[in-house]
């Protein structure tokens, strides 16, 4: 801090956030340091740049989404090149995200009936650390979709090079991991924008409200506060 | 695919409704290939690449009598040549290895872009390069291995069955070069009757299990094949017993596709209903636990 020339209207949070998360700026919390944001939004640009151009391969009715681009024929070009970034993109989450993201035997409850508690805002929150269950299953269905989407991807991509069962096998793993991707992905960014106001924030500047995180992550938060000693 | 305003479409890859744009109808065509009258002169195959004006494709001598391993995107008009010992002698059998023109073509269904494979009212199945995104789905949809990738086009090719020539009432080029009389052309239902008379003649001769390959599966062919051997088709050049369109293009289509669209609109609806319904998220309030401030 000492090398910062003090503005007026310094913006201390989003400073702090270039490199550290974690930690407590006056009234806000660094959730995602910039390199995290930065990750997150590659694969949110590259995953959007691959549906735009793969919706309309997938069905007609999305054809019209072809024109955005060029048409069907850039569309089968593109969809290839920027997936493979979307899986490059997906690898640098993993790694950034992959020690935050360890469940614990409780967390496990999230895949069922605990969701749909939690949707019900019936949910007790109280052990919640930086990540819930629920975000921590979207975490792994993601991943595990963008490496069935690669595999699958790739072999879509050459045709001839593959016996025709691989290639058919490829066209219904693309289909379903696709699917169970964009349908996780509507929950997650719904509940990280309209559902709980103050979250996009957190992707954005990098920061979260003291409140927020109260309320929300309420174990992250007290762990922060030096409130309770971490991983207890 | 030359001839698209003359030829009346009856069907039409990736439309989601009225693919075809026929109120009038054609009777389906087709070839009859009497396998058991081919001597393997390979006129066809270079009637074949005249008529298309295909660049020749190159070889390699394997010791083998047939032109190709496979058929190209440049040779759409393969024999293929197998010996198969029956009886204690040796059977020499040629097979005419092309675009079947199936009634059901899984070509076509496989396909993602709009009008890239068409059928006609007269049951010809050919391919549009102006539409053709070279993705290759339709050989992975086609249970006879024919629709070919091109590198020099980055489109698919295969057998017109001679569309341009059919169109205006010309038999295609290989069997206007056929010297046995192998090879016919006409309506489908002429050509079953003519190949089921030689069928019986086969039978006659000895040939207990002749038979006529026109596969259910694909809902019939257009390019019907007598088999001397029917009971052994993949004695022919493997071909295929029963034929289908690859069961996972029919779950991709017509499940999936329309499951997954309708799961993901549902959770955009469900998404909209649950912030309707329950506004901002919360929780359960723990009761009085200590997370005020830090105590100095």
């Amino acid at each position: 801090m000492s090398k910062v020339v003090r503005q007026i209207g310094f913006d201390e949070g989003a400073y702090v956030a270039r490199d550290k998360e974690d930690v407590v700026v006056g009234n806000e919390i660094i959730r995602h340091r910039l390199s995290a944001r930065i990750i997150h939004w590659a694969v949110g640009i590259t995953f959007f740049g691959s549906l735009v151009t793969g919706l309309p391969v997938w069905t007609p009715v999305f054809g019209w989404m072809a024109n955005l681009v060029g048409g069907l024929s850039v569309c089968r070009v593109v969809h290839a090149y920027v997936g493979l970034l979307f899986a490059a993109a997906s690898l640098a989450m993993a790694v950034e995200w992959w020690g935050d993201m360890k469940m614990t035997k409780e967390e496990r409850g999230w895949v069922g009936p605990k969701l749909l508690e939690y949707l019900r805002d019936a949910a007790n929150h109280d052990r919640i650390g930086k990540y819930n269950g629920g975000q921590k299953v979207y975490f792994y269905t993601s991943k595990l979709s963008a490496l069935g989407l690669l595999v699958s991807g790739v072999i879509l991509w050459f045709p001839t090079s593959f016996p025709q069962w691989v290639r058919v096998v490829a066209v219904i793993l693309h289909d379903v991991t696709f699917i169970l991707f964009a349908v996780s992905l509507v929950f997650h960014i719904y509940l990280a924008s309209v559902a709980e106001p103050g979250t996009l924030n957190a992707m954005t500047r990098g920061t979260v409200s003291k409140a927020w995180a109260r309320i929300h992550h309420p174990k992250w938060y007290r762990e922060l506060m030096g409130l309770e000693k971490k991983g207890s | 695919m030359s001839v698209t305003s003359t030829l009346e479409i009856r069907r039409s890859s990736a439309s989601v409704w009225g693919s075809g744009s026929s109120l009038r109808s054609l009777p389906a065509v087709s070839k009859l290939v009497d396998t058991s009258t081919c001597i393997g002169c390979k006129a066809c195959e270079v009637a074949c690449q005249e008529w298309n004006d295909l660049p020749a494709v190159a070889t390699f001598n394997d010791g083998d009598y047939q032109t190709l391993k496979t058929l190209d995107a440049a040779f759409w008009n393969l024999i293929r040549f197998d010996e198969r010992e029956v009886d204690g002698g040796i059977k020499w059998l040629m097979r005419k290895d092309q675009c079947m023109h199936c009634a059901d073509p899984g070509c076509l269904e496989a396909c993602p872009a709009p009008g890239a494979l068409v059928q006609y009212e007269n049951g010809i199945v050919d391919v549009n390069p102006a539409q053709c995104i070279g993705c290759g789905y339709c050989q992975t949809g086609c249970p006879f291995d024919v629709p070919r990738f091109s590198a020099k086009t980055g489109k698919m090719s295969k057998c017109t069955l001679c569309v341009d020539r059919v169109s205006i009432g010309l038999e295609p080029a290989c069997i206007k070069s056929c010297p046995t009389g192998c090879l016919h052309f006409g309506t489908k239902d002429d050509m079953l009757e003519l190949g089921r008379r030689r069928v019986a003649q086969l039978k006659a001769s000895g040939y207990a299990n002749a038979a006529l390959y026109d596969p259910a599966g694909v809902g019939g062919t257009g390019v019907v094949t007598v088999l001397a051997f029917g009971d052994h088709p993949e004695w022919y050049g493997a071909l295929p017993a029963s034929p289908s369109v690859p069961w996972g293009v029919a779950l991709w289509k017509k499940l999936l596709r329309p499951l997954g669209f309708l799961a993901i609109v549902g959770a955009v609806i469900g998404a909209f209903g649950h912030h309707l319904y329950h506004g901002n998220k919360g929780h359960v309030d723990p009761g009085p636990v200590d997370t005020d401030e830090p105590k100095a």
